[in-house]
């Protein structure tokens, strides 16, 4: 099963929210919408792993770490994030990060 | 620019995400015996709420075509509104005046006067039903059978769908019902006067991201009414969740919002006032508490330790989190690591298949390296 990692995305909640409205609305069933997120699952774990293909660099100052369950958390302070035409610059970003070696694992966001 | 790159990757990603999901989905959706539309809907939805969170520039191909059917209504308004029509009459008593007028549609009151403005057209009487409370999709049904769609777009601007000129059956207008997953509670109506008999022209400019064209044939009205009745059922009910679940201040204020418009906004965060959703009750007795305690020692002169410890340790929380709270975006990373390195307080990391969402924007990586100090 592919990581349920990138639920917690913009297009992961837009897809979970308008979920819910239908459920809301008892047009699906609960079920139906595991099963479509399920797939979602799949189709972005595919699509990143395939379609995207570039680089991004950072450095800042790491303010936590967490390792618990394979997962990664980082809460970094004052980041640069560089890619070759662009510059983005936070006070703070989390970084979750789920192990990239086994995707057999099944893990939360 | 800066991020061109990125922001063409992102828009594209996600509009094939989204197209292999609702392909993949479809059958889930027949199995379980859903309907279709229910799944046109979910994509509706799922557009349209990537398109408020504008994270992403993202067009969808059929929100061009709407775009596109926008302009051309527009051209084609403006010819009808000079020839005004016969027996084929639209009216709403606001727009007759201007060739593209867009009235606020607010429930009761401008179904009322659609149904009482001289709608003689071959059709049948026209019905608005509009859904309670909240209307983000209301279906006109003219006297003459033809059912209009009035559709509530993204931005706040509510058009009814009005048919386009294309086929012509004697004396009837074929109405294009536009079905979208409409947004914007408000609706505007843009209705221009129906030459006669043929060709009915509405300054109907759609801007849901979908809308689902239900050819009808105003010869046979009740198929029409039976098909668009269930379709906007089913839009009505989505649309209903969806401007109930949707609180857009920006939609609402770009909408004369009065009377029709009870939609609340969902419950949204409040820290403060009245409608206070988070649980400062603790905190204010603490503040309150240690008030009591600096003027007690005050007035005691600090006779022992005691008194001086609550002030103490009540500072001793890290109010960190609180702001952070209030933050708008929080700056998130969702991706996988290739390899977590440390070296002292030198930490590396290699990430890879990443989604970042970066002060309100969308961005993706397939590489990310990294370096920080603890």
């Amino acid at each position: 099963m592919a990581y349920q990692l990138y639920r917690n995305t913009t297009l992961g909640n837009s897809l979970q929210e308008s979920l819910d409205e239908l459920i809301q609305s008892q047009q699906i069933t609960p079920q139906l919408a595991l099963q479509v997120l399920l797939q979602f699952d799949k189709a972005i774990n595919t699509a990143l792993a395939n379609r995207v293909r570039n680089r991004v660099n950072f450095r800042g100052s790491l303010n936590t770490y967490r390792f618990c369950d394979n997962v990664w958390t980082f809460v970094l302070n004052d980041v640069e994030f560089r890619e070759v035409t662009d510059l983005v610059k936070v006070d703070k970003v989390k970084i979750v990060a789920c192990d990239g070696k086994n995707t057999g694992s099944n893990a939360a966001e | 620019m800066a991020s061109s790159a990125n922001s063409n990757i992102v828009p594209k990603l996600y509009r094939s995400v989204m197209e292999d999901v609702i392909n993949e989905v479809r059958e889930l959706f027949l199995d379980e015996g859903v309907d279709e539309q229910v799944l046109m809907e979910l994509k509706t939805l799922w557009e349209s709420k990537l398109m408020q969170s504008k994270a992403v520039d993202g067009f969808h191909t059929e929100e061009q075509q709407v775009l596109n059917a926008q302009q051309q209504q527009q051209a084609q308004q403006a010819q009808l509104t000079q020839a005004q029509s016969q027996t084929q009459q639209m009216l709403l008593p606001p727009a007759q005046q201007a060739p593209q007028q867009q009235v606020i549609v607010q429930d009761p009151k401008i179904l009322q006067h659609m149904s009482a403005t001289g709608m003689s057209a071959a059709a049948t009487a026209a019905t608005l039903a509009l859904p309670t409370g909240v209307t983000p999709f209301q279906q006109l049904i003219t006297p003459q059978g033809q059912i209009l769609q009035v559709v509530r777009a993204a931005n706040g601007a509510q058009y009814i769908i009005q048919p386009q000129q294309q086929m012509v059956l004697q004396q009837q207008v074929l109405p294009q019902m536009q079905a979208g997953g409409v947004q914007a509670p408000v609706i505007q109506q843009v209705l221009t006067p129906i030459q006669g008999g043929l060709s009915q022209q509405t300054g109907v400019i759609i801007q849901p991201q979908q809308i689902v064209l239900t050819g009808n044939k105003v010869q046979q009205n009740t198929q029409v009414m039976q098909a668009a009745a269930m379709a906007v059922q089913q839009a009505q009910g989505a649309a209903q969740i969806q401007a109930q679940a949707q609180a857009q201040p920006p939609q609402q204020q770009t909408q004369q919002q009065q009377a029709s418009q009870q939609q609340q906004p969902p419950m949204m965060l409040q820290v403060d006032g009245a409608g206070d959703t988070s649980s400062e009750e603790d905190e204010e007795e603490e503040d309150e508490y240690d008030e009591d305690e600096d003027e007690d020692k005050e007035k005691d002169g600090g006779e022992d330790g005691q008194v001086e410890e609550e002030p103490l340790n009540s500072g001793d929380d890290v109010s960190d989190e609180e702001d952070q709270e209030l933050f708008d975006t929080e700056n998130v990373v969702v991706c996988q690591y290739d390899k977590i390195h440390r070296s002292k307080n030198k930490w590396k990391f290699h990430l890879k298949d990443g989604i970042m969402n970066l002060n309100g924007r969308d961005y993706v990586f397939s590489k990310a390296i990294g370096d920080a100090e603890w």
